[in-house]
């Protein structure tokens, strides 16, 4: 549906029509520690200009991997292009990309306008006034100690230092979750004002639990669970390629032959088989639905193999 | 509670444990081995007193360890910095307060354990760093007498243990007040040293009045045993005293005596002779000191100063603990 | 990036520096105090070196301070620079500071650079003060190449400034928590300077051995030489002190033992050792004096320093590489 990025403002075959360049490509991309790995052989791509959405249960490895996208951490193995360099410290990677933390770090003895004047001194590139203005609007007080904000406003801040930085890239780990609904709302808002104004020159990578805000704003995703990488790619085309089959409850082998089986829900008398297709579903016995994002999500958070092994939930006894 | 309290200090308590133990095989070895030495002297000199207080006197220290048990003078300083001040300061920074205090126990409770464990922990550490260092200077004492004297009295004896349990309640305190670790330490570290100064240097002479004696200068005086001489020098009918320095002496010298201070003092003939007539104008020798026996009634002044400044500082802190918001 | 140091330490220099004042408000009280003793009692002795050592400097309440600038180092070490690194880990500020369009090169370079110049600031000014305070002591010591003469006055306390900063900065770059550094620092700090102290200075440059007959006036190295070690030595090589005790016990050769006096209170000692000492010194007993000359002070103050700066510099370069490459 061309029409999330058109409800945005953003003409549709801005970036679908030439080979847009990618934000962030990863090959094989894996972290391990020395008891577990945080992240697994995951291989991602996010082109530009997307608000893509980095959704996963806890512990899957968004933070990790948002880590590595942003030079903060290295990975054990694999490679990440971020805006087609690796990740490292260098004053121009770091100008052009901005990385949001999940602790909202800030200096808690040093007021907001102490934050500007020290992102000033830290960075070539700063829009000061933007930063102030989007405070104000807030109605943030600039003079008050950062350590005596409310939870809300410290990512408020947090967030308006970031976008001070006018990246090409931003890294968002989690931002809403201290935010109040009204917050959210305007913030999300302001994320996608941002995207629409940069004309395709803004990618946005924003981790987050709540799934309906991002279905509404996001144009993409990347799925994580247990450090693997369930899925990636638009969410469009990933909607438009997910079926829901219900059908009396028979043998399923002909369907599971034929297309992957996400997610297969059992009763007495039916079956549902969330389905990614491969082809047009011809069986009569099975009804063809539209599967929502929240449904899609969930299947393959679900699953308990990496993919892509096809994943079977059994729900009831026949 | 305690569980609690022990589960958290475990590394660190293995840690100091450790320590506790190198400090103890490097003093026990060089104690022995200064022991055997004192022990051969002993036997050398058969008991003859003078000979055992010869000049040049042999080293009994080897300089390998000697300056070690120096070193625990800071010992209870590190006590206070690296567990007292942290205890109730870097749980408000790390809001692990919020955890600790929202559990069944009443702050009260929960800082008294934790405290009470720390502190055990200070009377043990410095008790056995004091009772290796005191061991250590048996043969020193024995040969010099100057387990009186500053710097000795304040590594010997059960001083030690108060300045540890001191030191340890102090940077308690300063954690509740300041609530962040940083300061709390400098707080503790500067407050230690400046209160030791203070009562070593200004109160430590005047814990009993001290016992002043006029003598023969031709004669001399020395105090029995290990006295803590205060000050000592030779003070004129008129009241001048001079220290036994002497180096003020030509100015206060009867014009008589002035022609026999040619020669550095130190030289026995001059002085003798100088005494002689210094006495025969009417001067006489003056020390001023606290006697031998008393050693052990300042050690028990000093230590019990300490531990109720101790006892204070706890008190003060389960106050600020019990009624400042978390 | 320097703005932003000066703005995250303002609040920390201006105590550093207050307290400066304070400690030097103190040293120039108690400095002239001395100072104009020491001038009375040298026109007193009018040049009589042995007159001027025995004088009677009456020192002050603050006497003790400068003993106390032996903490200063470690102090600063502990208070400054383990937080350095350790103190923006542990807050997380590292995730602010870190994704700046500095690196973290240029990051800690600014913030180490200026911070060593502080230590070695606060260092070189005590330094000084207690080199001037002690002018007088020291003029009337055997020995300034000792604790705490030779510690707290001079450069090197400048050398230990500067180490214990860097091992504060890298000990909390490898640790990432404050406490541990600091314990680091204490332990690391007080560690190495007694071994250097005790095992590595007597031997920074070779010492003068000096021999001489037993029966003559003896040897006294000039000035505040720094005694190493003294008694008698045989031909063969064999060593015994002066010390009375140390003579009686057997090892002198029996025909010259036999010489040594009973033992009894022993008033005038030299005169009734003499016939020992001629019965040595024909067997080819020397008396030797081991000693650094007082001329090398300023030499040994170099080469000590220089260690403490070239160990400071390792470490500052373990720092940087650690930040580098570990993972924020």
């Amino acid at each position: 549906m061309s029409e999330r990025r058109a409800a945005r403002g953003q003409a549709a075959g801005a970036s679908e029509g030439h080979s847009a360049g990618m934000a962030i490509e990863t090959r094989a991309l894996s972290k391990r520690y020395r008891r577990a790995s945080a992240l697994t052989d995951c291989t991602i791509s996010v082109p530009e200009g997307r608000l893509s959405a980095l959704i996963g249960p806890n512990g899957a490895g968004k933070t990790t991997l948002l880590r590595i996208l942003a030079g903060m951490a290295s990975p054990t193995a694999g490679a990440a292009a971020v805006l087609g360099d690796t990740p490292r410290q260098d004053p121009s990677f770091l100008a052009e990309v901005g990385f949001l933390a999940q602790e909202i770090p800030l200096y808690r003895r040093f007021t907001p306008e102490d934050h500007i004047r020290i992102g000033a001194h830290m960075n070539a590139r700063w829009d000061a006034t933007l930063a102030r203005t989007r405070l104000e609007e807030l109605r943030i007080p600039l003079d008050q100690r950062v350590g005596t904000l409310s939870g809300g406003q410290r990512a408020q801040v947090a967030l308006a230092l970031t976008l001070a930085k006018r990246p090409r890239l931003l890294l968002l780990d989690e931002p809403v979750a201290a935010l109040d609904p009204l917050a959210r709302r305007h913030f999300l808002a302001t994320l996608t004002t941002a995207l629409a104004d940069a004309e395709g020159g803004l990618t946005v990578v924003l981790s987050s639990h709540l799934v309906t805000d991002l279905e509404r704003i996001c144009d993409h995703v990347v799925l994580l669970s247990r450090s693997r990488v369930q899925l990636c790619g638009d969410i469009d085309s990933l909607l438009a390629e997910h079926k829901v089959l219900i059908g009396p409850q028979k043998d399923t082998l002909p369907i599971e032959r034929t297309h992957q089986v996400v997610q297969a829900v059992r009763t007495a008398r039916q079956s549902s088989l969330l389905v990614r297709t491969n082809g047009p579903v011809i069986d009569p016995a099975y009804q063809a639905e539209d599967v929502t994002f929240e449904e899609l999500v969930l299947a393959y958070m679900g699953a308990d193999e990496a993919s892509p092994a096809r994943h079977l939930t059994t729900v009831g006894e026949d | 509670m305690s569980w609690v309290a022990w589960r958290q200090y475990r590394s660190q308590a293995v840690i100091a444990a450790a320590l506790l133990a190198a400090f103890a095989a490097a003093i026990l070895v060089d104690g022995f081995q200064i022991a055997a030495h004192w022990h051969a002297i002993l036997l050398a000199c058969a008991g003859n007193s003078a000979c055992l207080h010869q000049e040049p006197a042999p080293t009994l220290v080897n300089g390998l360890v000697s300056d070690l048990p120096y070193l625990s003078l800071i010992v209870p300083a590190i006590l206070g910095m690296l567990w007292g001040a942290p205890l109730v300061a870097h749980e408000l920074e790390t809001r692990t307060s919020d955890f600790a205090w929202a559990q069944s126990v009443t702050r009260t409770r929960w800082l008294a354990v934790k405290a009470g464990l720390l502190l055990l922990a200070a009377v043990v550490c410095g008790g056995v760093v004091s009772a290796l260092t005191t061991w250590w200077s048996g043969p020193g004492n024995a040969q010099s007498g100057g387990q009186f004297s500053p710097g000795q009295f304040d590594i010997q004896g059960i001083v030690p243990v108060g300045y540890a349990v001191f030191a340890m309640a102090l940077g308690i305190a300063a954690g509740t007040v300041a609530r962040r670790t940083l300061p709390a330490i400098a707080v503790a570290l500067g407050g230690f040293i400046t209160l030791r100064l203070l009562v070593s240097d200004v109160l430590r002479p005047h814990y009993l009045a001290a016992i002043t004696t006029y003598y023969n200068l031709t004669t001399g005086f020395t105090p029995a045993g290990s006295a803590w001489v205060l000050s000592q020098g030779a003070v004129s009918r008129t009241g001048q005293f001079v220290s036994a320095g002497w180096g003020s002496l030509g100015t206060f010298l009867p014009a008589s005596c002035q022609s026999l201070l040619q020669g550095p003092p130190s030289k026995s003939g001059s002085l003798s002779a100088m005494f002689s007539c210094m006495q025969a104008n009417g001067w006489r020798g003056v020390i001023t000191y606290q006697p031998a026996d008393r050693y052990r009634a300042f050690q028990g002044i000093e230590a019990g100063i300490y531990v109720l400044l101790a006892a204070a500082l706890i008190a003060v802190a389960i106050v600020i603990v019990r009624r400042r918001d978390a | 990036m320097n703005w932003v140091v000066w703005r995250q330490y303002r609040a920390q220099g201006a105590i550093a520096l207050a307290l400066l004042a304070a400690f030097t408000a103190v040293a120039l009280w108690q400095g002239l105090e001395v100072a104009s003793q020491w001038h009375s009692l040298v026109a007193t002795c009018a040049g009589n070196s042995g007159c001027l050592r025995q004088g009677d400097l009456i020192r002050g309440v603050a006497n003790g301070v400068p003993y106390l600038t032996l903490a200063v180092p470690v102090a600063l070490g502990a208070l400054c620079g383990a937080p350095l690194v350790a103190g923006e880990l542990e807050s997380r500020t590292s995730d602010f500071a870190w994704s700046q369009s500095v690196t973290r090169t240029r990051w800690l370079a600014a913030k180490t650079g200026w911070l060593l110049l502080g230590a070695a600031v606060c260092g070189g000014v005590v330094a000084v003060l207690v080199t001037w305070w002690s002018g007088p002591e020291n003029a009337q010591l055997a020995n300034t190449f000792i604790t705490p003469q030779y510690d707290t006055q001079g450069i090197v306390p400048i050398g230990y400034a500067v180490f214990a900063v860097a091992l504060g900065i890298a000990a909390g770059a490898v640790a990432r928590r404050t406490l541990p550094a600091i314990a680091v620092v204490f332990a690391g700090f007080i560690g190495l300077r007694y071994v250097i102290d005790d095992f590595v200075r007597p031997y920074f440059m070779t010492a003068v051995t000096t021999y001489f007959h037993l029966t003559g006036p003896g040897v006294s190295p000039p000035g505040a030489a720094w005694m190493l070690s003294q008694g008698m030595v045989s031909p063969t090589g064999q060593v015994v002190s002066f010390a009375v005790p140390d003579m009686y016990g057997g090892v002198l050769p029996a025909s010259c033992q036999n010489l040594l006096p009973s033992l009894g209170p022993v008033k005038g000692g030299n005169q009734s050792m003499n016939a020992v000492y001629s019965c040595l010194q024909a067997r080819g007993w020397r008396g030797f004096v081991t000693y650094q000359p007082a001329s090398r002070w300023w030499a040994f103050q170099g080469i000590e320093t220089g260690i403490y700066v070239l160990l400071a510099a390792a470490l500052i370069a373990v720092a940087f590489v650690i930040v580098r490459r570990r993972d924020a």
